[in-house]
């Protein structure tokens, strides 16, 4: 039998190993700077650092991100309606897991 | 090509107000919005309205299609006239809700290469990260898994005009990733411009739907099926699980509904999930004479009324 080489692409898991400066995070949404800053204080996101260069973002506010680009660009939602959504969503993701756990589904 | 009705579509009169359109599209957005909405089409109407309100929110856009009349309707066979947009001035901008979006081909046959050759127009020294979401089996969280998936990604051919290519990528899957988790494949973008590197490729992960287990975060719920006897005695039962059969012990008195935690059976990691096994108790069908004789035996044999602790009960 012939031995074929395949190699496989490894990367690592964002929401374990990775976290993500400001500039890494516009570029993995396709987000402008502005819309990042301003989820940022409305505390939709919560970076870790002081300023807007020491931020470091977990690995989960990539979904987040993205999420919030979708409503505003989609649903033309501001920045605080931006935040309310995103808590509520994640209000109804742990419903949604709790009727699942009881078999509703 | 079918012809789209894009005004049926959001559901408002050929002679709608610039507002109206606008309400119309925000009304039907949040509805079937597919970050909202659970309604397994979603996605797709909410394709169809986005796709609609770019057209119909620009003015130029709506100009343009509004001539090609109104005798067309949503489904018939369509081509467009030659030269139908002789006349037309497309200044590209703007082209919001819906950007870079995978349009239909009647989309892209009537819009397509303005909006194409605004948006090569903007510079980039590295290219951009791209999204896409791949479907595991459970079984690849538990052991890791080595898959070769394929993926459908929006390039350009030689004219310009947006096409779908097809990409074949082997990626290992780590053990013990979660849905809603995202592998990040450096360089696997799109090409940068220049001399920049190229955008990375983010692949969200989510399970195919399994006829067996249900998935919570790490933890993983199985329903299992149990004769009444063997709730009420206890048994030793085989139990499927994502890493092959194991031998449960169900204690006696077992209710339908109790859960058997299994620690540290679900998806791995630190700490690994746990594996629920969650109890229904099915009653033999009572469909011949002696099972209808096994059941009166057992009414005979307790005296036991389910109802006691009902309010109101008369008996």
């Amino acid at each position: 039998m012939n031995p074929i080489a395949m190699t496989f692409i490894q990367g690592p898991v964002v929401e374990e190993e990775v976290h993500l400066t400001l500039v890494e995070l516009c570029q993995a949404c396709n987000a402008e700077e502005e819309h990042v800053l301003a989820w940022v204080f409305e505390g939709a996101l919560e970076p870790v650092g002081e300023s807007p260069q020491d931020w470091r973002f977990s690995g989960d506010s990539l979904r987040r991100a993205r999420l919030a680009l979708r409503l505003t660009r989609d649903l033309e939602i501001n920045p605080p309606g931006v935040a309310l959504a995103l808590d509520l969503l994640d209000d109804i993701a742990v419903l949604r897991a709790k009727l699942q756990r009881i078999g509703v589904r | 090509m079918k012809f789209k009705d894009y005004y049926e579509i959001l559901g408002v009169a050929r002679g709608a107000t610039q507002d109206d359109v606008k309400h119309a599209y925000r009304k039907l957005a949040r509805k079937y919005h597919p970050d909202v909405s659970k309604d397994p089409d979603a996605e797709a109407r909410f394709k169809e309205i986005g796709e609609a309100y770019a057209v119909l929110k620009d003015p130029e856009k709506r100009a343009a299609y509004d001539q090609m009349g109104s005798q067309w309707k949503t489904g018939q066979d369509f081509q467009p006239p030659p030269d139908w947009d002789a006349g037309f001035e497309f200044s590209g901008r703007d082209f919001g809700a819906g950007a870079g979006a995978d349009h239909s081909d009647f989309f892209e046959a009537l819009f397509g290469r303005h909006a194409r050759a605004a948006q090569r127009a903007q510079m980039h020294a590295k290219g951009p990260d791209h999204h896409a979401k791949v479907l595991i089996d459970l079984a690849d969280a538990y052991r890791g898994a080595q898959r070769s998936i394929s993926l459908r990604m929006p390039g350009l051919d030689a004219q310009g005009r947006g096409t779908l290519q097809e990409r074949k990528l082997d990626v290992g899957i780590p053990k013990g990733i979660r849905a809603g988790q995202h592998l990040r494949l450096a360089g696997q973008g799109a090409p940068g411009l220049g001399e920049g590197a190229a955008g990375d490729l983010y692949l969200e992960i989510a399970f195919k739907p399994d006829p067996q287990f249900r998935v919570d975060g790490r933890d993983v719920y199985l329903n299992l099926p149990l004769a009444p006897w063997e709730a009420a005695l206890g048994a030793s039962v085989a139990a499927p699980t994502p890493e092959g059969p194991v031998q449960l012990t169900i204690p006696p008195g077992s209710a339908a509904g109790r859960q058997l935690r299994l620690k540290g059976r679900g998806i791995p990691g630190s700490p690994p999930g746990d594996l629920y096994v969650v109890l229904a108790i099915v009653l033999p069908p009572a469909n011949g004479e002696s099972a209808q004789e096994a059941y009166r035996t057992m009414a005979k044999a307790f005296d036991f009324n389910p109802r006691t602790k009902m309010k109101g009960d008369p008996s």
